[in-house]
């Protein structure tokens, strides 16, 4: 059964009188445990998915359903124990005057949770971080450390699912192996599912069991990973995307 | 002193307290290295010890009428900056004129600010038309100007320094509501923002705990720009006889006194301007260095 | 034949907590070619591009054993003689169109300003340079975007407006810091290519600072790796790949692949001799 259902999503922006179509007409489903990637360049609207299903951004047709129900609008407290996300920038999703303390706490005051002190420090244990870092400011803080203290403030509610966009584009290469082994283990010990937005085809590859392709706000072309690897892809955008990828095959 | 020193500048410090204590240092030592705003610190610093030690440093009364001293020029042994036209010591009530100035100061400054940056976050923040009643608002106060508004409220509350101060900061609020506005609509839209939202949190959370912090350091630096300007309205208002009453030593009465005697005894008048003068200068220079500490786009990264 | 010759390269900040080596004795040469320096964030690459324009602003300082850029040592230059050089002789391309395209400006001004103003020429003659110009880097419309304002430009011609603005007074050298990043893989080709056809045709030099390994590979003649304000390795961009330098050969391994395994990627070890 499937967790997350898109169906025949579409997003319009209203900006000065004039619409802007970002999502048209999309649908995908991803199933429980599943890790899920949509890849496309700027501007084809799969970053502007990620935002409808947190109620960012004005969903004008369709419905998303969470594990089978339509989700309410606005969100409410209970989604946010289901669905969390990791954003692209980690310089920008940290609050610049929080100490990693406060942030990682702040989602356990808000709902209420007791035992903060002790689930700070295991958070922080989970995604590497040594405990000396619970009083830092993000600004005392590498790129990567950041986006660890990011997933592990996703993860501090616990949810079934995690949206992940683009986590790694900023990113240095040694920096992104660590950040996606992270994932991919935390993904493994929790049971996780994943929704992962990138422009990179190698980092979807290496995250993701299916992938849609997206352009110009449609979805293109649905497929597995297999395909992918061996370049079976039936329409001609999302060839000309993998040709541009191509230094990033294996051997 | 060392120890003290490592333990401030531990990049991982082990609780809360260190954490602040450090940046605070961090602070102290980039405001260290810009000498115009150590002098206003300096400034601020003498005005703050001079009010509070006022009746031990005094060498006279500022009450007590001689009137066979009046009008004494300054140098005069005993009265080094002369008697006013009473024969009051007028560095005496220049002293005590201090604490009436900085009571003003202190008030405006806990009450403007605040309601400026309720307003602002809240009317930034929530958009539509919560943000155009409460801008329509602020406009309306700030299209009158400042001075005239304080002297009608007091014209109605009655002279003295409480009614002084509320017509001040009645007056001062309408800037810092524009410029926490201005700051919350970037910080609306940034993702740490989208993160909170997205754990659930309400808009009372948010504002207060995630937007104000944010606002505070430019709304800060504003203050203490502004302190130049209210310690002058407020010498206005005691000028025109409408804030503190005479015999008190405010500042602005003390001009106001002294006019009569401008040509003939210059310092009557001119050594509370002098003080005036300085303490602004002093929170101008303070409130320029802090815009350097604190404004989070010069922090290094 | 060299263009620019820096020796011992150095640039330090001095901070609250004391000073910070940001580039620890640099030194390459440059001809007309395309050279590429790579490195993760903090390896001092920027710095380096920018000191060779003595572009560090203090706290931060320069200092060198020598910076000889076509027998001038750009170390003794004055302030007046830099700004002669920049732009003119030596041009910069950034990362962000955004925050180096003046936001009141349409592009036309902008790009007919310097033409105008340092070579002084009349209006008709600047707009059809600044017209070339923009052809020159495969802008198809070039009458409207002359008009635009950089906010109405994409990211990818916001670059190319770039581009062609650093051109215009026909450099020497061109130190392009990431200028490709922040574009879409179809738009980065193009621009790469541009870059690579005025390198061959105009005999220009090229430094090509970026993180992307498998991009400097196919795009540089040679290669300076650094890494925490070293140079670590230098070689043939076409041997980069089979690179053998602990450092280089971790940060190429540490890439996922299409079509790769499935199990953790390797870790970049930093423990050897060469990290210090």
């Amino acid at each position: 059964m499937s967790l997350i259902e898109i169906d025949h999503v579409s997003v319009t922006f209203r900006a000065k009188g004039r619409e802007v179509r970002a999502v048209e007409d999309v649908s995908f489903s991803v199933d429980e445990g599943e890790s899920f990637g949509l890849v496309g360049e700027s501007g084809s609207g799969k970053s502007t998915i990620l935002r409808a299903i947190c109620g960012m951004a004005p969903v004008t047709a369709g419905t998303i359903r969470i594990g089978g129900k339509a989700l309410p609008s606005p969100r409410g407290s209970g989604f946010a124990t289901q669905v969390q996300m990791v954003f692209q920038d980690p310089y920008a999703s940290l609050h610049p005057r929080h100490t990693i303390d406060r942030t990682l706490s702040e989602p356990l005051a808000i709902h209420g949770l007791r035992d903060s002190d002790a689930r700070v420090v295991q958070a922080l244990q989970d995604v590497g971080l040594p405990p000396g870092f619970r009083f830092r400011y993000p600004h005392q803080l590498s790129g990567g450390q950041r986006q660890r203290v990011a997933i592990a403030r996703a993860l501090m509610l616990q949810p079934r699912i995690l949206l992940l966009d683009e986590p790694t584009s900023a990113l240095d290469a040694s920096v992104q192996a660590e950040v996606l082994n992270l994932l991919s283990r935390l993904r493994e010990e929790r049971g996780l599912t994943f929704l992962m937005v990138s422009h990179d085809l190698a980092v979807i590859d290496h995250m993701c069991d299916r992938i849609l392709v997206m352009q110009h706000g449609r979805a293109v072309e649905q497929m597995r990973r297999e395909d992918l690897a061996q370049a079976r892809m039936t329409t001609p955008y999302a060839r000309s995307l993998f040709d541009a990828s191509a230094d990033r095959m294996l051997g | 002193m060392t120890t003290l020193r490592a333990w401030l500048q531990d990049p991982s410090p082990t609780s809360r307290r260190q954490a602040r204590l450090g940046q605070l240092w961090l602070a102290w030592l980039r405001i260290r290295r810009n000498r115009l705003a150590m002098a206003g610190l300096v400034i601020v610093g003498i005005l703050l010890l001079v009010a509070a030690l006022a009746p031990w440093i005094a060498p006279h009364d500022p009450f007590v009428q001689d009137l066979g001293n009046r009008l004494k020029p300054p140098g005069t042994p005993g009265q080094w900056l002369g008697t006013d036209d009473f024969g009051r010591d007028i560095l005496s009530r220049i002293m005590y004129g201090a604490r009436i100035t900085l009571y003003i100061i202190a008030l405006v400054a806990v009450t403007a600010p605040v309601l400026g940056l309720l307003v602002g976050t809240i009317s930034g923040y929530f958009g539509g038309w919560v943000d155009a009643v409460l801008m329509r608002l602020t406009d309306i106060f700030l299209a009158f100007p400042r001075l005239i508004l304080a002297l009608a409220l007091v014209a109605v509350l009655g002279p003295g320094i409480e009614n002084a101060v509320l017509a001040i900061a009645l007056t001062a609020w309408p800037p810092y509501a524009r410029v926490a506005r201005a700051e919350t609509l970037t910080i609306r839209s940034s993702d740490y923002i989208a993160a909170v939202r997205l754990q659930g949190a309400g808009a009372p959370r948010i504002i207060l705990g995630h937007v104000v912090p944010m606002c505070l350091p430019s709304v800060i630096i504003r203050v203490t720009l502004d302190m130049a300007g209210v310690i002058l309205i407020a010498a206005g208002l005691g000028f025109l006889g409408l804030g503190v009453q005479p015999p008190q030593p405010e500042w602005g009465l003390m001009i106001s006194s002294g006019r009569k005697f401008l040509f003939e005894q210059w310092w009557v008048a001119t050594m509370p301007g002098l003080a005036i003068f300085i303490v602004s200068l002093g929170f101008n220079l303070l409130g320029d260095g802090l815009r350097d500490v604190l404004d989070p786009k010069s922090a290094p990264k | 034949m060299t263009l620019l010759d820096v020796r011992n390269l150095r640039v330090t900040f001095d901070t609250e907590t004391g000073p910070v080596e940001a580039v620890r004795g640099v030194s390459f040469s440059l001809g007309r070619e395309r050279l590429g320096i790579v490195g993760e964030s903090g390896s001092g690459k920027t710095m380096t591009g920018r000191a060779v324009l003595r572009l560090i602003r203090p706290p931060g300082r320069i200092e060198a054993d020598a910076m000889l850029f076509d027998g001038q040592d750009l170390m003794r230059a004055s302030d007046r003689e830099m700004r002669a050089l920049r732009g003119k002789r030596i041009g910069m391309v950034m990362q962000d169109p955004k925050y180096s395209l003046n936001p009141v400006m349409t592009v036309g001004d902008q790009l007919t300003e310097g033409l105008r103003r340092r070579d002084g020429l009349g209006r008709r003659d600047a707009e059809a340079k600044a017209l070339a110009a923009l052809e020159a880097v495969q802008i198809r419309d070039p009458q409207r975007v002359m008009e635009a304002f950089p906010h109405e430009l994409s990211g990818g011609m916001g670059q190319r407006v770039m581009i062609a603005m650093m051109l215009i007074p026909e450099p020497d050298l061109l130190i392009a810091d990431e200028p490709t990043s922040a574009l879409d893989v179809t738009v980065q080709a193009e621009v790469l290519s541009i870059l690579d056809r005025l390198v061959r045709e105009r005999g220009m030099g090229l430094i090509f600072i970026s993180h992307d390994l498998r991009l400097v590979a196919r795009f540089c003649d040679r290669v300076l790796v650094m890494y925490k304000g070293k140079v670590v390795e230098e070689l043939e961009a076409r041997h980069l790949l089979e690179a053998k330098h602990p450092y280089t050969r971790g940060l190429l391994d540490c890439l996922p692949r299409i079509g790769g395994p499935r199990g953790p990627l390797p870790a970049l070890d930093r423990s050897g001799a060469w990290a210090q």
